[in-house]
């Protein structure tokens, strides 16, 4: 039961940190990311049980579909959006522009997914079924295997923000991406790669997410919701508190069900609409705005 | 984008006046009640959108609209079903719901403009819904069946108008509709209107000028919200069900549609415009409920892509569409059918 | 009792010091210079005034008045105004209606009276209309009056940018840069301009690089360096002020 909450927390989390990436990196509230997220499980499961690849290969070329996806849909839509802004742009203009692009094809992946591959849920038999006994606890190591996963992802993009110079290019243009421009940082690739790593996070989350869950059309719907909570909770755009609020709401929901049942999920709103009363901020306060 | 809203020309008042006409004589020609039925869908869709609009002409972006609409019509029908008392009291009641609500949440969330402010009402509208669903007294995901007609309204003339047929509800809806157009325009062009497209444009300059950022948009937030109790206690007593799926974050996302197609800048007409068109567009093109939000999604990328100024925002930029250079252009034509000269 | 009293004001952000301990007084119907070479936190010493940044430590007085850590509109309201350094205005409406918004301060009908288009409130409405004309006038921009603000040339801006400020009926007045960028002819109406205001009353606090308008304008001069005060006084001791050159080495003068 720890291990699931832990599950579902790392899960949450890396999608939130693909959201947070986009964001900051763009500042795009992409609402499209369930869609990315389920999109990743369909590949997978492609990859995977009609292709016959190994498992490791299915979950890289998944997240990179996502990537291209992201990617793609960067240069076709957003770049386009966001291009026309001038500095004298307000800001609740630009976010509306940009986040009703993002449910314009959230909209389109959803019911293209529906048309294309129909309701029909796709199961994925699990790729390490057993179980780890350690004297009267059992693990699941599917799980497991999902919290590694996550944790060396969240690693990898550790490493990235810091030492690799795309990394700091990146940082910097989330900061302030004028004096970036004028600094000959080249902030379009900047915002197509952050964009698209971002959906390779989600869409890789999907990926070791669909032997576990089955692969359904529906998968994109409520984990938006879920990452939403966990931004608020974590604070808007803020990494670390990506990582912990996932975590957080995770085991929250994880346990909640075990012993509510439904209502867990009332009261787990509730709870964090109070949170949000003393501490505007979420726990780790908005990295900027 | 103007600081205050006037008439332009006299032609566009006239304008307005004769699609008043229209609408007041319509229920009297049209003999069709799916057609009326899809005129209330607007009439209450324009009003939703018109919360979205005076929202975001404060510069925030709400994803929570479907929320006080639920609240509205949730008060409503419980009032009217559980407390027994008239929907002529339970109407400003559940109105007065909703505006409260608003104030407790929006003092508490108007603090966090941005990104902050689009996460939590969209959360909200997801608790409120996931509240209605999953609690009993609330009706469950069934909803609340059986909810009471609105109490005949005795006429002087005419004799007591009951709620039978649709067109009670027509012109009951219009009346409404109407009423929150006058307060809302009459807001957007006094000093409160000014204040929150000042804080929209630049908030940190409305500041320095003395303008309380808070308090505006608590203001927009609490007015808006409750005008969306109206339109939701209204709904109740129309249909005499609802579901709480009918108030899910689809519908916000819906609600904001209708303001970016009529035309953001456009706080009155730009939601009567997309709300009209989006309620009667999938009428006439007859599609399959699987494609509906394909082609929804595949309009909205669109908009946002070539016509960010919504369909109003996109006209106003060629004046040569406009009435007054209509009427001009009317005059044009008939002075070269006069003279057999080139028209210019 | 100086119009303006600041006492160790201080902002830092993070590890970094934008103001360090800061003492400075501003007295009434006077023209204080503040310079500074670039980052030296004179912008941010406006900001901090004004209410848009909260100190970290320090108190500002104003007409006896705390008013440290209020809200910028609060202190808008007690009559500091300010422009910016960079444009800030309402781009995407007209000049008028800028000018229109900032006498938001001035109503004296209350809100509702206005929703019901009572006569006063029009009354009142045509008054601020008319006063809207005159500080368009006053700065020269009523050809300009229905040009959309951003559509403006960078001087026009910059007028624009005091208008909005005088709008709000200053007691004091904060001007960043109002002169940068300008050339000789527009710095010299500009400059007059600033007599003018001045004259009917208002204190006035300059940001400026210009030393020629600085030097010609300012009763007194304070120099900031890397967030401290380094010198304060008339124009002639600050021109020979062995650490106000050195902090400029290498600056036009």
């Amino acid at each position: 039961m720890l291990v699931n909450g832990l599950a579902i927390g790392m899960l949450y989390v890396l999608i939130v940190l693909g959201m947070d990436m986009i964001l900051r990196g763009t500042r795009i509230l992409n609402f499209a990311h369930g869609q990315v997220y389920m999109l990743g499980a369909y590949a997978f499961y492609f990859t995977y049980l009609v292709f016959h690849l190994h498992f490791v290969l299915a979950l890289i070329l998944s997240g990179l579909a996502m990537l291209a996806l992201g990617a793609l849909s960067y240069l076709g839509v957003f770049g386009f959006v966001q291009r026309r802004f001038t500095p004298g742009t307000p800001f609740s203009y630009r976010l509306l522009m940009s986040a009703m692009a993002s449910v314009g094809l959230m909209m389109i992946l959803q019911q293209g997914t529906l048309l294309g591959f129909g309701t029909k849920e796709r199961g994925i038999p699990s790729i390490f079924p057993q179980l780890l006994t350690f004297g009267s606890v059992r693990l699941p190591l599917e799980r497991l295997f999902i919290v590694l996963i996550s944790l060396l992802l969240c690693l990898f993009l550790y490493l990235l923000f810091f030492k690799t110079k795309l990394g700091k290019a990146m940082r910097a243009v989330s900061f302030d991406a004028e004096v970036c421009s004028l600094l000959g940082i080249n902030t379009f690739w900047v915002y197509l790669l952050s964009f698209g790593i971002g959906c390779a996070l989600a869409g890789i989350a999907g990926a070791i997410v669909a032997p576990v869950f089955s692969v359904s059309p529906d998968m994109g719907h409520g984990i938006i919701t879920a990452a939403l909570l966990v931004m608020m909770v974590g604070g808007i755009g803020s990494y670390k508190g990506a990582l912990v609020g996932g975590l957080v709401i995770g085991l929250l929901s994880s346990f909640g069900f075990q012993f509510l049942g439904q209502l867990s999920q009332v009261l787990l709103f509730v709870f964090v609409i109070v949170f949000l009363i003393f501490r505007p901020g979420g726990i780790l306060g908005e990295a900027h705005d | 984008m103007r600081l205050t809203i006037s008439w332009r020309t006299s032609g566009k008042l006239a304008g307005l006046l004769l699609v008043l006409a229209v609408l007041v004589l319509l229920p009297l020609v049209i003999r069709s009640p799916y057609l009326i039925h899809l005129l209330i869908m607007t009439f209450i869709g324009v009003v939703l959108g018109m919360t979205f609009s005076m929202l975001f002409s404060t510069g925030l972006i709400t994803l929570g609209a479907a929320a006080f609409y639920a609240i509205g019509a949730y008060t409503s029908a419980l009032l009217t079903l559980n407390a027994g008392l008239s929907f002529w009291l339970a109407l400003p009641l559940a109105t007065l719901m909703a505006g409260v609500i608003a104030l407790l949440l929006g003092s508490i969330i108007v603090r966090n403009p941005g990104v902050a402010f689009v996460v939590i009402t969209f959360i909200f509208n997801a608790v409120v819904v996931e509240a209605a669903g999953g609690l009993r007294q609330l009706g469950g995901w069934g909803g609340i069946l059986g909810i009471p007609r609105p109490d005949p309204i005795p006429l002087p003339f005419y004799g007591p108008v009951e709620f039978i047929t649709k067109t009670p509800y027509y012109y009951l809806m219009l009346a409404l509709l109407l009423l929150i157009m006058l307060v809302f325009y009459a807001l957007y062009n006094s000093r409160i209107g000014r204040a929150w497209r000042a804080i929209k444009l630049s908030p940190a300059l409305a500041e320095t000028l003395g303008i309380n950022l808070y308090r505006y948009r608590l203001l927009a937030f609490v007015i808006a919200s409750s005008a969306a109790g109206v339109a939701g206690s209204f709904y109740a007593h129309y249909f005499q069900s609802i579901i709480p799926e009918a108030f899910g974050g689809w519908t916000s996302i819906y609600i904001q549609l209708y303001s970016v197609l009529g035309g953001l800048d456009f706080y009155l007409l730009g939601p009567a415009i997309g709300a009209a068109i989006m309620t009667f567009l999938p009428e006439f093109l007859r599609v399959a409920k699987e494609i509906e939000p394909l082609i929804t999604g595949a309009l909205l990328v669109m908009i946002i892509l070539f016509f960010p100024g919504g369909i109003l925002g996109t006209l106003r930029q060629f004046p040569r569409l406009g009435p007054a250079s209509l009427s001009a252009r009317l005059g044009e034509i008939k002075n070269w059918l006069l003279s057999g000269r080139n028209l210019r | 009792m100086a119009l303006l009293e600041i006492r160790g004001l201080s902002k830092y952000f993070g590890g970094l010091a934008a103001l360090s301990e800061v003492d400075l007084d501003v007295f009434e119907s006077e023209i204080l210079g503040v310079i500074g070479p670039n980052g030296a936190g004179k912008t941010t010493l406006f900001n901090v005034i004004t209410g848009l940044l909260p100190p970290t430590s320090g108190r500002v007085r104003f007409k006896g008045e705390d008013i440290t850590g209020l809200r910028a509109d609060q202190i808008a309201r007690r009559g500091i105004g300010r422009t910016f350094q960079a444009s800030v205005l309402f781009g995407q409406a007209t000049v008028f209606e800028n000018v229109f918004t900032a006498f938001h301060m001035h109503y004296q009908q209350p809100g509702w009276k206005a929703f019901l288009r009572a006569p006063s409130a029009r009354a009142e409405e045509e008054l601020i209309r008319r006063r809207v004309m005159e500080v368009l006038e006053f700065m020269g921009l009523a050809p300009l009056k229905d040009e959309l603000a951003m559509n403006l040339p960078h001087g026009h801006q910059r007028a624009l940018g005091i208008c909005l400020a005088l709008a709000t009926n200053p007691k004091l007045l904060l001007l960043d840069e109002p002169v940068t960028g300008m050339n000789p002819v527009e710095t010299t109406t500009m400059v007059e301009l600033i007599r003018k205001m001045r004259d009917g009353g208002t204190t006035i606090v300059i940001v400026e690089h210009d030393m020629r308008a600085i030097m010609s304008l300012c009763d007194r001069i304070a120099v900031l360096n890397y967030g401290r005060k380094i010198a304060e006084g008339s124009p002639e001791e600050i021109r020979n002020n062995q650490q106000v050159i050195e902090a400029y080495l290498g600056k036009k003068k």
